[in-house]
């Protein structure tokens, strides 16, 4: 029953070189008794992570067989994210997954590296002999392909997947995606597009449903790409990475809500994946559902722990969302997300300490944490624990603009202000920044007082609508009382009260409060948004009073 | 190798009532983890200890066994996820001799234990189906030949009437009267009295029903018409 094999799967299995990562000595010698068995001769063992990825490091492997659960510490899925990352595994390598696990929930971690294959436990020769060996004789059919990508050749390998697709039927299926793979690479949408609906018009398959739902985003045609993959979830509610793309559909359709309910229903199913919770937590954040943004964060921090997309902006972030949930709230709840804020980012600045400007970025962030819960003193010793970092023109912009954020909060408004058009004056050619200064200073107010002051611009627009002018003045000075230097909600009350003065008999005090809005923005830089219409209306004004 | 315990449960006394199946599904996944283990080490030990346990009925009996609750709560997870309206079946295109191999070689060394013949007959085609979901049906089909065949269990394929039909056949006594059928048992026909529930092939169609092309669905269907002269199950793939 155990003698070697000698046909020619054995001699396949012969010319390659294996790693096994397990953390039990036994089921590491019985695997590779096992390969011996099938016709193996270079096989390696180690038990864990950093030994598996060093040896990577140094040797040539061709397969890889990883346990999935290595205990305590990293698992498969960061050894396999680890190695494909670092491009110490080429493509043309294989790696297995063992899992004891049938389903694959618990490994359905990253969308962007997925194993070759997958081995359930228990594993008998028998089962490792054909699963391997179908692997190995499919990677020596498809060899020169791989080859071709690991070198980046891709019209190279486009045009190997073309001349391989009509003798080798039985790779039919991974020819097509890697065909579709490629011209998506190359940025040959429309060949990209035709493999897809080549497969679909013969039958319905999710992965090409996929594959067409991604093309169609990189072609800019987001209605199409939404109801391709609405349609696709609601089909195959456990296939993740539709949920991924429908997200970043409904969000480039300028349907934020909706992608992050959607990303939020993904990660409820796959709590194991990094970069999902990530999307999320941005896309959270900028929706100012600074709640979901915290948990999100926080599960990102968390799932970092091994990860190789473990990233310091994960830590600054988690305690920039905590301090604004936590801020000018004097609760219990509250002050436990400040202390949570305050333990993240001294756990970061540990983690990170070799990193430029960890502790600036940190500081900055206690500090903020510190004045939210009227802890002034605290809030200005965390400043000066780094004053002589604190130089507003050798700061990363993003610091600056943190910086300012909590310069505000300590009610340091002339400071914040000038900070902002510094950097906007030396940050002239970012536009994404320059479009942040804008917000920051429109409504420099914590998130609570943000989205009241949306809601209230958006009932004051309603109002004026319908016809109602007093109720919209009254509404857009509201908004105004939380955010008085908004540009865009200063010139809709000047409007409303230019309306009124036309519609009524011509009541000049009515004017003379428009003028004082526009006062308002007299400092009001010339690449703001909202600067055209200043201009526009301020003639207007002028006209009328004249 | 170690068990992660991803424990998502809140605890009881914080909640106002317990989501029982939910508990039960983290439990028999728990289970199902340790049995992993157990199949594992009862093959090595069939290699380590080949002269002594080779052909022990009783270790063959232990193994069996244990396959088979393996397979069973395989499947009631399966079903679980199909009550949360989370299962579907992801169909890709695969050669179906290579498929059936690899099923063949999860049973190979229990067959070679108990003396059973085990045989594939398949035409070189190409077939669609979910391959997580088959080899889960598969296993236990195959599972259950053992139980019922004398000497012999053969995996057949071929297309009839543009399906995929892959075939488990034996050369036992075949399956009783009112059991043989074509389609789907409902959930209500589950019987838990006779000892035999019916579970698998309850999945069995589950998974059949949710392979589809166009307005076509997969079926099961059991009958005694073999070449082998025992019972037949068929899985028909759109």
């Amino acid at each position: 029953m155990t003698e070697p094999t000698t046909n020619a799967i054995g001699a396949s299995f012969g010319k390659l070189s294996y790693l096994v990562v397990d953390d039990f000595e036994n089921f590491r010698l019985s695997m590779r008794q096992i390969l011996r068995n099938c016709g193996a001769d270079k096989i390696e063992s180690v038990a864990n992570a950093s030994a598996a990825v060093q040896y990577c490091a140094y040797n040539h492997v061709d397969v890889v067989l990883c346990d999935y659960n290595l205990g305590e510490g990293k698992n498969g899925q960061h050894i396999l994210e680890e190695l494909r990352h670092k491009k110490l595994l080429k493509r043309s390598s294989l790696f297995l997954m063992v899992t004891a696990e049938t389903s694959k929930e618990m490994v359905m971690g990253a969308r962007e590296y997925q194993p070759d294959g997958y081995l359930t436990k228990p594993i008998n020769r028998a089962m490792l002999e054909k699963r391997l060996g179908g692997l190995i004789a499919q990677r020596n059919a498809l060899l020169p392909i791989n080859r071709e990508i690991d070198r980046e050749n891709f019209p190279e390998a486009i045009s190997l997947c073309l001349q391989t697709l009509p003798s080798q039927p039985r790779y039919k299926t991974w020819l097509m995606k890697t065909l579709a793979d490629l011209y998506y690479q190359v940025g040959d949408f429309s060949h990209a597009l035709k493999i897809h609906d080549d497969v679909l018009s013969q039958r319905d398959l999710s992965w090409a449903r996929l594959g067409r739902g991604k093309i169609l985003i990189a072609n800019q045609n987001y209605d199409d790409a939404a109801a391709t993959l609405k349609e696709l979830v609601s089909q195959h509610p456990d296939y993740m990475e539709a949920y991924d793309l429908l997200a970043e559909a409904l969000e480039k359709q300028g349907r934020p809500t909706q992608a992050q309910q959607i990303l939020e229903k993904a990660a409820e199913h796959s709590p194991n994946a990094l970069l999902r919770h990530k999307h999320l937590a941005t896309l959270a954040s900028s929706n100012q559902d600074m709640p979901t943004a915290s948990k999100a964060w926080r599960q990102t921090v968390s799932l970092g722990t091994y990860s190789i997309h473990d990233n310091s902006e994960h830590y600054l972030a988690l305690g920039q969302s905590l301090s604004d949930l936590s801020e000018g709230d004097s609760s219990s709840e509250a002050a436990a997300h400040a202390d949570e804020a305050l333990t993240i980012l001294r756990r970061m600045e540990k983690r990170f300490a070799g990193q430029e400007d960890i502790k600036l970025r940190s500081r900055i962030i206690q500090s903020r944490v510190h004045a939210g819960q009227d802890r002034m003193n605290e809030a200005q010793s965390a400043l000066d624990s780094i004053a002589d970092e604190l130089d507003p023109d050798l700061m990363h912009p993003d610091a600056c603009l943190d910086y300012a954020k909590t310069l505000f909060r300590l009610g340091r408004e002339k400071d914040a202000k000038g900070l902002l058009n510094a950097l906007a004056i030396r940050c002239s050619d970012n536009p994404l920044l320059l479009q942040k200064i804008e917000s920051l200073l429109d409504e420099p107010v914590g998130f609570r007082q943000k989205l009241q002051a949306r809601s209230l611009n958006r009932d004051g627009i309603k109002a004026f609508e319908a016809g109602n002018l007093e109720e919209a003045v009254t509404t857009f000075n509201r908004a105004l009382d939380i955010v008085p230097s908004h540009a865009a909600l200063n010139l809709n009350l000047v409007q409303v009260l230019m309306k009124q003065h036309q519609d009524t008999t011509g009541d000049r005090e009515l004017l003379k409060r428009c003028e004082r809005c526009l006062e308002k923005l007299v400092d009001l830089p010339e690449q703001h948004r909202q600067h055209r219409r200043l201009i526009s209306l301020r003639k207007k004004l002028e006209g009328m009073m004249s | 190798m170690t068990t992660n315990d991803h424990e998502q449960l809140s605890h009881p006394q914080s909640t106002q009532s317990i989501d029982f199946s939910m508990v039960l599904a983290s439990a028999v996944h728990d289970m199902k983890n340790s049995l992993g283990m157990l199949l594992n080490s009862l093959d090595e030990l069939r290699q380590e200890q080949a002269e002594t346990v080779g052909d022990s009925a009783r270790f063959n009996t232990l193994q069996y066994e244990a396959e088979r609750m393996h397979n069973d709560l395989v499947q009631l997870l399966g079903i679980y996820r199909l009550g949360e309206n989370n299962l579907s079946a992801h169909v890709e295109e695969h050669f179906v001799p290579d498929f059936l191999a690899q099923q063949m070689a999860r049973h190979t060394p229990l067959l070679e234990g108990m003396g059973i013949k085990l045989a594939i007959e398949s035409d070189e085609i190409n077939g669609f189906f979910d391959e997580d979901l088959l080899t889960g049906v598969l296993n236990n089909t195959i599972n259950n030949a053992i139980r019922y065949t004398k000497s012999m269990i053969k995996l057949t394929a071929a297309m009839h009437d543009e399906f995929l039909v892959i075939g488990v056949e034996d050369d036992g006594n075949g399956y009783p009267e009112n059991m043989q059928h074509n389609g789907t048992p409902s959930f209500k026909s589950l019987n838990f009295n006779n000892g035999s529930t019916g579970l698998g092939l309850f999945f069995a169609s589950s998974v059949a029903q949710l392979h589809s092309n166009g307005d076509r669905h997969g079926y099961i269907k059991l009958h005694n018409d073999g070449r082998l002269s025992g019972g037949v199950f068929e899985i028909w793939l759109p």
